[in-house]
């Protein structure tokens, strides 16, 4: 196939995938994007949410990413993530007991704007990981 | 004289020793090719966020250009007064002098700066059994526990000093026996939101650096504030001595392991060089958000990757220390059970010589 994105999906443990892939779908900050050959060069933070991989080697590829940022040139994607996880690895209970903290945090942060920040970081990390493990099974 | 049945008896016990010393390197060894690889296969994050940051710091002023200020409050350097020291040792003993030289390089850090207050984070057991009987514990305040992890409460407010030097309490104990990047980058963010809050004003961090078997030393490296990215700010650093280098290439060698990795070292420069292009290809970039917000974003966490990197480099020099120091004990072991079984031959030898002279002399005086 012409024209495919080599992807990479760094963790601070390890270089978790390099592969080539036809586009890549990416969870910023600001919403899902998807990268295809050719994009303009990009410097983006990524959000909680999931990296999909479309077209690539072994099939459609999921990750749950919850913070990070991503590099994309024309022909490369590289991915840094804090932790990655597939579908099938994530901890559905831990994952509602962090919802859950999550709920409490943001009913006890009163006026404090860092807090309502943080707390709705941790909804949103516990969402989408409910939300892919949901969806994976 | 010693007879020859307890000679024996202390043989088979030098013996048995030597076994386990023999076990223990050889499980040291295993430990140490593991985390070496660990150290390796971290080091592409750790290299791309360095030269993503150097670029992005390329585009956004540092500086305040009306008031000259520095603009993010972890590059901002203040009067050291508050000082937060980490201080890296093992979880385990049986390693030569890794343990001894962390502490003695923690302690001359503190004698050196007795004009500061200086708060002493311990990971890993030993420095901290070590360390604790030394200085007082800080007290905090009853934190908040929330039902969830009763186990991992947050910290509460601190409470009045009673000494210059205090422990903090061992909320990252075992931290390094399953070393998890959440759980480093927990450690990182309490670091960073100290800083910020200015309750300290510096943050050291004393641990072993290990490039290879023969390239190790006992740093003190500051990492907070960043006086430049990409740089390692050593404050103080003690290069291990050539007697310890030869020891260790000696136990390396017996061991299996390469002591100079030279693949390692190829390895490792060339993910360096790969990641060093991360963030830096020669267009222009879109930024979302914009260059200074995901500098800010990403600068905190930079912290976290030096924490978790200085920690993994600790474990690995951890391991080879054990490695030498089980690999001379075995040497040891070995030289006393020859000297032994040489007087044990002797003592026998002697015994022999005792009786034939007896009997000689008996017949003689028939």
């Amino acid at each position: 196939m012409p024209d495919q994105l080599q992807v990479r999906l760094v963790t601070p443990e390890r270089i978790l995938i390099d592969t080539t892939a036809d586009a890549v779908e990416l969870p910023s900050r600001s919403g899902y994007l998807e990268v295809l050959f050719g994009h303009t060069p990009l410097l983006a933070e990524l959000g909680a949410g999931e990296v999909r991989l479309h077209g690539a080697h072994a099939g459609e590829q999921r990750y749950n990413v919850n913070w990070g940022f991503v590099e994309v040139l024309p022909e490369r994607v590289t991915i840094l993530a804090e932790s990655a996880l597939k579908p099938e690895e994530i901890d559905t209970g831990r994952a509602q007991e962090q919802l859950d903290r999550g709920h409490k945090m943001w009913n006890e942060a009163g006026d404090d704007a860092e807090k309502y920040e943080e707390a709705n970081r941790v909804i949103a990390e516990a969402e989408s990981k409910l939300a892919s493990a949901a969806s994976h099974s | 004289m010693a007879n020859v049945l307890d000679l024996r008896r202390r043989i088979r016990s030098i013996k048995n020793t030597r076994q386990i010393t023999k076990a223990m390197k050889m499980v040291a060894a295993a430990k140490l090719r593991r985390a070496q690889e660990r150290a390796l296969s971290s080091r592409p994050y750790a290299a791309m966020m360095t030269s993503v940051l150097q670029s992005l710091k390329r585009r956004i002023e540092i500086f305040d250009p009306e008031t000259g200020e520095v603009r993010h409050p972890l590059l901002l350097t203040r009067p050291e007064k508050n000082v937060l020291l980490v201080v890296v040792s093992g979880e385990g003993g049986f390693a030569g002098a890794f343990n001894a030289n962390i502490i003695k390089a923690a302690t001359n850090f503190i004698g050196d700066h007795n004009d500061r207050q200086i708060d002493v984070e311990a990971i890993g057991r030993k420095g901290r059994d070590i360390l604790r009987r030394r200085y007082p514990a800080a007290k905090y305040l009853e934190a908040q526990r929330s039902e969830h992890d009763e186990e991992r409460a947050p910290r509460g407010e601190r409470q009045e000093r009673v000494a210059p030097v205090e422990m903090m309490d061992d909320r990252y104990r075992s931290m390094l026996l399953k070393l998890s990047f959440d759980q480093v980058s927990e450690l990182g963010a309490e670091i960073v939101s100290l800083y910020t809050r200015e309750q300290i004003d510096a943050a050291y961090i004393v641990y072993n650096e290990f490039k290879s078997v023969i390239q190790q030393r006992v740093v003190v490296e500051r990492i907070l504030p960043i006086v430049e990215i990409g740089a390692q700010d050593v404050a103080h650093a003690e290069e291990m001595s050539r007697e310890d280098r030869e020891r260790a290439v000696e136990a390396a060698e017996s061991a299996g392991i390469s002591p100079d990795s030279a693949d390692f070292a190829e390895a490792a420069k060339q993910a360096d060089e790969e990641a060093k292009r991360f963030g830096t290809a020669d267009v222009d970039y879109l930024y979302e958000p914009n260059p200074k917000e995901l500098f800010n974003a990403i600068l905190p966490r930079y912290v976290t990757t030096k924490l978790y990197h200085a920690m993994l480099e600790s474990s690995a020099a951890e391991f080879a220390a054990r490695m030498t120091a089980m690999d001379s004990a075995t040497n040891n072991a070995s030289d006393l059970i020859d000297h032994y079984t040489l007087l044990m031959n002797r003592v026998r030898q002697a015994a022999i010589t005792k009786e034939l002279i007896e009997i000689v002399s008996g017949a003689a005086a028939l």
